[in-house]
């Protein structure tokens, strides 16, 4: 009965550790985003807007912005038809080199992104599409796709292995089946994973640094770009703006699948 | 009766997999109406055949004939038939009620017919008031009903269980048992059940198939099959029964003499499988089996024993009782009224009494070695 009240203690403790650790560069950073000195510092001094109207005036970063983007919708729109497929194969149906095949999906976890960027690098010039965006995006797609299988995988994991043949019996011929059940019943893990794979792309730096030239710049190689050269109080403006297309996918999980769902991961 | 009548026909019908034959020539005939159970020990072959007859999976051989009409060559979704799964299947992301409707427009039905069936259908298994809400939202036996109002929504010629009441907890198994059987008489739809739970085959059907190892052991009704069963398998599935070793001393009158352990006693048997010597098992069921004082004439059989084990079942009292006379062996013994019999402690000698009708003899088959 004595220990009841140091637990409590001991793990609260531990969570409001855990939850400052975790959140306070966040703060941090949004703090700082609206200073009105030049440097970026906490805490910050003064408030204003001026590093967010510098930001929207700054051409490179905007175009960055779009571009990412247009990478990150590239992506996830490859991703859904061709990491859905592969994950109901791979769970579902019963083939010839089963393991070999589910291993072999989720391969691009075991490469380096180095190496992945390099050998894309040359195999995209080689074959002279390097300096395109729409690339990009596939790449992107590439070395991210066992997230989305993943996702994917593990909701056909939970669903009934008679679902089909429930359709069957119900009348419905193997099209029909499959769109008017197996696709809307596997739709949380799809848009969970799309969500995971647009986000992903959104932030994805190492690869694109590869990739991209001067004309097909993203977000993240732009800032790096420019920490370079010279440290602003508008790069903590860039990153609030990451920080809120992160909430907006997960306000979106929510409102589409239920975060219940998404954490149970079922 | 013409082939016309029967809505269900299987002839010949096997299904070999690599190395194994799940079904082996099996033949049924299923007249319009009725209430088929196939039941048997997991891995008897019995899902295949049902899987066969739905159309998810093909015979290697022999045919399957649907109101006459031989249905190799039409897929699951053009044949007439409802289905309840084992976890029932049905669709996540459809309310109780879209459920219910599926079959119908997959099905072509008017669409201005459709919410009138669906209510229908899901009055008659007492769901109208759940008609909105998503399978994880209702209780198993909600779900239940869900996928039995599916499975016949657009009438079918055939409704198919397939164990779907393994997973209920066994109170809740009961009620629905009877509550399939209330829809299905009501309807007057064919349907044909696959189980292990033989309690459910014996509650529940008209007809009843006994599988094992693929081969259709007894195919009669209920009552049939449980007071006359066809070989020693079936006569060791259904029910508690206890089995003796021994062999046939002699044959008269059509009755067997039978020489077990250190007594001849006496034993019902197809004369025609026996002849003196040959090497025997006796079955007995526990409810056959009456306890009594001394030598009482109005059983042919008795031996005397000892009591192992006395286990309280509200209901009855069961013996595991030692029975030194036939070498040694246990039988279970059930007595449904311990008030008026008074109890018999562990230890105790008691004296065991039973008539030769309820004593089957079957001849020893070797059992193949796979």
């Amino acid at each position: 009965m004595q220990l009841i009240p140091s637990k409590k203690w001991v793990l609260g403790s531990l969570v409001a550790f855990s939850l400052i650790t975790l959140s306070l560069p966040t703060i941090i950073i949004i703090g700082a985003s609206f200073t009105s000195g030049e440097i970026i510092q906490f805490p910050p001094e003064g408030f204003s807007l001026r590093w967010y109207r510098q930001l929207w005036e700054m051409d490179d970063f905007r175009s960055a912005f779009v571009r990412t983007f247009q990478v990150s919708a590239i992506c996830t729109l490859l991703a859904i038809p061709v990491g859905t497929l592969a994950a109901l194969a791979s769970v579902r149906y019963r083939m010839r080199f089963q393991r070999s095949i589910q291993v072999y999906l989720l391969l691009p976890f075991t490469i380096p992104l180095v190496v992945s960027g390099i050998a894309m690098m040359i195999f995209f010039g080689e074959i002279r599409i390097l300096g395109q965006l729409w690339p990009v995006g596939v790449a992107l797609c590439l070395i991210n796709l066992p997230f989305m299988i993943w996702s994917v995988s593990s909701t056909v994991n939970g669903l009934d292995p008679e679902l089909e043949n429930a359709a069957h019996s119900c009348g419905a011929p193997p099209v029909q089946t499959f769109f008017a059940v197996t696709v809307p019943a596997v739709m949380p893990g799809i848009i969970t994973g799309a969500l995971l794979m647009f986000i992903l792309a959104f932030n994805e730096f190492l690869v694109s640094l590869f990739l991209t030239d001067a004309r097909t710049v993203t977000l993240p190689v732009q800032i790096y770009n420019s920490i370079r050269s010279v440290i602003t109080p508008d790069l903590a403006a860039v990153s609030v703006v990451y920080i809120l297309v992160a909430l907006l996918a997960v306000w979106l999980l929510d409102r589409l699948v239920g975060l219940d769902i998404f954490l149970k991961s079922r | 009766m013409s082939t016309a009548d029967n809505m269900v026909e299987i002839r010949q019908v096997s299904r070999a997999f690599d190395k194994t034959v799940a079904v082996n020539r099996a033949n049924l005939t299923l007249a319009q109406g009725d209430f088929l159970t196939i039941v048997g020990p997991s891995g008897c072959g019995k899902t295949t055949l049902l899987r066969m007859i739905a159309g998810f999976d093909e015979p290697t051989e022999g045919h399957i004939l649907i109101k006459g009409q031989n249905v190799e060559s039409v897929p699951a979704y053009q044949r007439s038939i409802g289905m309840v799964f084992q976890k029932l299947a049905l669709f996540p992301h459809m309310s109780a009620a879209d459920n219910v409707a599926f079959p119908l427009r997959m099905r072509r039905f008017n669409p201005a017919l459709i919410p009138e069936l669906v209510e229908k259908y899901l009055d008659l298994v007492k769901l109208g008031h759940l008609a909105n809400r998503r399978p994880h939202q209702l209780s198993g036996g909600q779900q239940q009903r869900v996928a039995i109002a599916r499975a016949l929504s657009f009438n079918p010629d055939l409704l198919l269980l397939d164990e779907p009441l393994s997973a209920l907890d066994k109170k809740l198994r009961e009620e629905m048992q009877l509550e399939f059987r209330r829809i299905q008489q009501e309807l007057g739809v064919t349907t044909i059940n696959v189980t292990h739970d033989q309690r459910e085959a014996l509650v529940m059907s008209d007809h009843m198939i006994v599988m094992d190892e693929g081969v259709i052991q007894q195919s009669n009704t209920p009552r049939e099959i449980y007071s006359r069963p066809g070989n020693r398998f079936v006569a060791g599935f259904l029910g508690v029964t206890s089995m003796f070793k021994g062999s046939v001393v002699a044959i008269e009158n059509g009755a067997l003499s039978v020489e077990l352990g250190t007594v001849t006693l006496l034993a019902r048997g197809n004369e025609q499988l026996f002849s003196v010597g040959d090497v025997i098992d006796c079955a007995l069921r526990a409810e056959q089996i009456a306890l009594i004082d001394t030598e009482d004439s109005r059983y042919d059989n008795s031996v005397s024993g000892l009591v192992r084990q006395r286990i309280y079942e509200g209901d009855r009292m069961v013996y595991e009782v030692q029975v030194e006379d036939t070498g040694g062996s246990s039988v279970y013994v059930f007595d449904h009224d311990p008030g008026k019999n008074g109890e018999h402690d562990v230890g105790a000698s008691v004296r065991l009494g039973w008539n030769a009708e309820v004593f089957y003899a079957f001849p020893v088959v070797e059992k193949r070695v796979l």
